[in-house]
């Protein structure tokens, strides 16, 4: 008896012995099974209990966490967000077919108009929302930004505002030249102005000085509507050339991130920059706090004029299931809750569009201007440059200057 | 079984095999993107929208308007300088770790690398740390009380040392590489037959290594003419380079059919500085043996 029929006698059925070679398949098949699953399983779960999801486009900035937590717990919903740095580049994102993607979008100033013609946004049942805490200075009558242009539609709601005003070193600029657009263009100052790299505001705010000068701020505008800076005409856009061209050995730099104006108007090398008023805050609140010596302004509406924006929510044009629509008003009614808003002006520092004051420490009330909201009005708010070919031309005879 | 087997011995069927994924890869994400580039720098943009109006004008504008043109010349310059000086400075470096670097080489090249380690964000902040006015250079000297270096505050000399600072660990890369596989004795033929050691270097050191060192050129000055994060962040006002207009194009412009265009010369530009140094490597004289040249 050889050994081969010694093993085939003590194992009759040896066809079905597990070998080793089996042993590798099966681990195989499982482990290709597996990753199959892992691959198509979100594409085949029942629908009935896929969880719904809200998904919004705005400024990251406003993607605080701890309200995403507190909304999907509240409504069982999931919560998502895509970030843009302007309005142009949102603008942009919808109009290559962003709707489908996103169910809210932010915009600020003249944006949510342009967008309601675009058919890119549709109505906010302003029913479905409580506005009974917000300023006055932020809904209509008084603010009519949030109406779409030709109809009685409301096709936003207000979230935060602000200016983009001048935060000056009051020990290093004079009384007198701290309240003028002038500052950004005075050569007493050379070496220690700074600029946002943002074309389009640097161009308005030429614009308004420029219009100032020439002196027809006040006077017809060939739309016949009144002055707005990103409504230019050639000679105004020309005198802007000239003014921003003249401008730009003045400067040190044209900051990208807060971060670096901060730095430098901490260490006292800028001493005048348009900005948010962030920076403003934080080394005002330094001063309070004994840490900084540093006596800064915010400067929210300069003499000739400055700009302005109540930053809004817009429910794309692309929401049609009605559950979907209902979540997106409740989100919007969510954040204009009081609570909501007064974690904005804290953790993230802007200033609400809903009256927080007896909420907020006396400090955050002054420096996020809660008792001026009236001087929104008097602020040009920000817009699409009337012709951005036409602005590109000059932003770059600017930088090629 | 015999068919197949036939079949999959076919060179023809080989080669498809082996360039068909990356032949597929290429066309779906490289050129059917270039392409439609290509087209939109054919179209015009009004009010942020692309219109197909064929028409030139965005090519005459980018080559014909200084106020577009200036910038291509501003980034060839500085890209031709950036990898000049990441040439001077790399090589002797390079030869340096090659020829004397012992069992330390590789790590010594790695060491160069180091940078790499950390994302371009921090590398250009760290820079920022030490150029800028509030920098370490300058805050040190006026510490001493020193005028601090008007040309290291955010200028076009500090996009510059910001871009050598980046790129020069793929000069230094690509030349130790080369050198790597040089035999030095050659040098000591050279020195042996009467040549003094710079002739050495000029007649057999550098042709012999002259594919490496294009290659170095290569890798440094087509990042550097692409830069946009280095001089944006440390230029200045007047930092701005081609890269940044064409940015800015695709960005809050959105003037897209003239940044296609810009794109479409930048794409050309870059193509012809490869062609150029391709055309000056002899690939005998670099000693290369595998075209079976």
């Amino acid at each position: 008896m050889d050994k081969t029929n010694s093993k085939s006698n003590s194992v009759p059925h040896q066809k079905r012995r597990v070998s080793r070679r089996s042993v590798l398949k099966g681990a195989a098949a499982l482990t290709a099974a597996g990753f199959t699953w892992k691959s198509i399983g979100p594409f085949v779960r029942n629908a009935e209990a896929a969880t719904l999801e809200l998904r919004w486009l705005g400024w990251e900035h406003y993607n605080v966490k701890s309200l995403t937590a507190e909304f999907e717990n509240r409504h069982d919903v999931k919560v998502s967000a895509g970030f843009f740095d302007g309005n142009s580049e949102a603008w942009n994102k919808l109009r290559a077919g962003g709707t489908q993607d996103f169910d809210l979008v932010m915009a600020d100033g003249f944006w949510p108009r342009l967008y309601a013609k675009q058919g890119l946004v549709q109505a906010v049942d302003y029913s479905k929302l409580d506005l009974s805490n917000v300023f006055d200075d932020f809904v209509p009558p008084k603010f009519t930004l949030l109406r779409a242009e030709d109809s009685e539609d409301m096709i936003a709601a207000p979230n935060c505002w602000g200016g983009y005003g001048f935060t000056v070193n009051t020990d290093k600029v004079a009384a007198e030249d701290q309240e003028s657009v002038n500052l950004l263009f005075n050569e007493k100052y050379e070496g220690h102005l700074s600029t946002s790299a943002r074309f389009e505001e640097n161009i308005a705010l030429a614009g308004i000085l420029a219009a100032h000068n020439m002196g027809t701020q006040d006077g017809p505008r060939p739309d016949g509507k009144s002055f707005n800076p990103y409504v230019l005409s050639d000679e105004e856009l020309e005198e802007c050339k000239r003014l921003l061209i003249k401008q730009k050995g003045l400067l040190v730099n044209r900051w990208n991130d807060e971060d670096t104006l901060e730095r430098l108007l901490r260490a006292q090398v800028v001493w005048a920059s348009p900005e948010w008023s962030g920076i403003y805050r934080r080394i005002h609140f330094d001063k309070l706090d004994g840490k900084s010596d540093l006596n800064m302004r915010h400067v929210l509406k300069p003499t000739e004029g400055g700009l302005g924006w109540v930053d809004q929510w817009s429910i794309t044009s692309g929401v049609t299931d009605s559950e979907k629509l209902e979540i997106a008003h409740k989100w919007i009614d969510f954040r204009l809750e009081r609570e909501a808003m007064k974690t904005v002006a804290v953790e993230i520092g802007w200033a609400p569009t809903v009256d927080v004051r007896d909420m907020l420490p006396e400090r955050y009330v002054d420096t996020l201007f809660l008792n001026e909201t009236g001087s929104i009005h008097g602020l040009y708010q920000f817009d699409a440059p009337s012709s951005p070919e036409k602005w590109e031309r000059i932003w770059s005879a600017v930088e090629a200057a | 079984m015999k068919g197949r087997r036939a079949l999959l011995l076919d060179p023809r069927v080989r080669f498809a095999t082996l360039v068909g994924p990356g032949a597929l890869f290429i066309v779906l994400f490289l050129l059917i993107p270039l392409l439609s580039i290509v087209v939109f720098s054919f179209w015009r943009t009004e009010s942020y929208e692309l219109i197909s109006d064929w028409n030139v004008n965005n090519y005459e504008a980018v080559l014909g308007e200084w106020i577009y043109l200036k910038f291509l010349l501003k980034s060839l310059a500085m890209a031709a300088a950036v990898s000049a000086i990441c040439l001077v400075y790399a090589w002797p470096c390079a030869y340096l770790i090659a020829k004397h670097g012992g069992r330390y080489k590789l790590v010594l090249v790695l060491l160069t690398a180091a940078p790499f380690l950390t994302g371009i964000l921090l590398r250009i902040t760290a820079m920022q740390q030490i150029l800028g006015p509030i920098g370490l250079v300058n805050m040190a000297l006026m510490e001493l009380g020193a005028q601090p270096i008007q040309v290291l505050m955010y200028t076009n000399i500090a996009s510059a040392v910001g871009l050598i600072y980046l790129w020069i660990p793929f000069m230094l890369l690509a030349i130790y590489l080369s050198l790597f596989n040089f035999n030095f004795e050659l040098l000591e033929v050279a020195k042996v037959n009467g040549a003094r050691p710079w002739r050495a270097f000029f007649e057999v050191t550098w042709p012999l290594n002259w594919m490496g060192t294009a290659i170095g050129i290569v890798l440094v000055f087509i990042p550097t003419f692409a830069a946009s994060v280095t001089p944006r962040f440390l230029g200045g006002p007047d930092g701005s380079m081609f890269v940044n207009r064409l940015e800015h194009q695709f960005g809050s412009a959105g003037t897209w059919a003239l940044g296609s265009a810009m794109g479409v010369v930048m794409c050309v530009a870059s193509l012809a500085v490869i062609f150029v140094l391709w055309r000056t490597v002899r690939l005998r004289r670099a000693g290369f043996t595998g075209a079976g040249a």
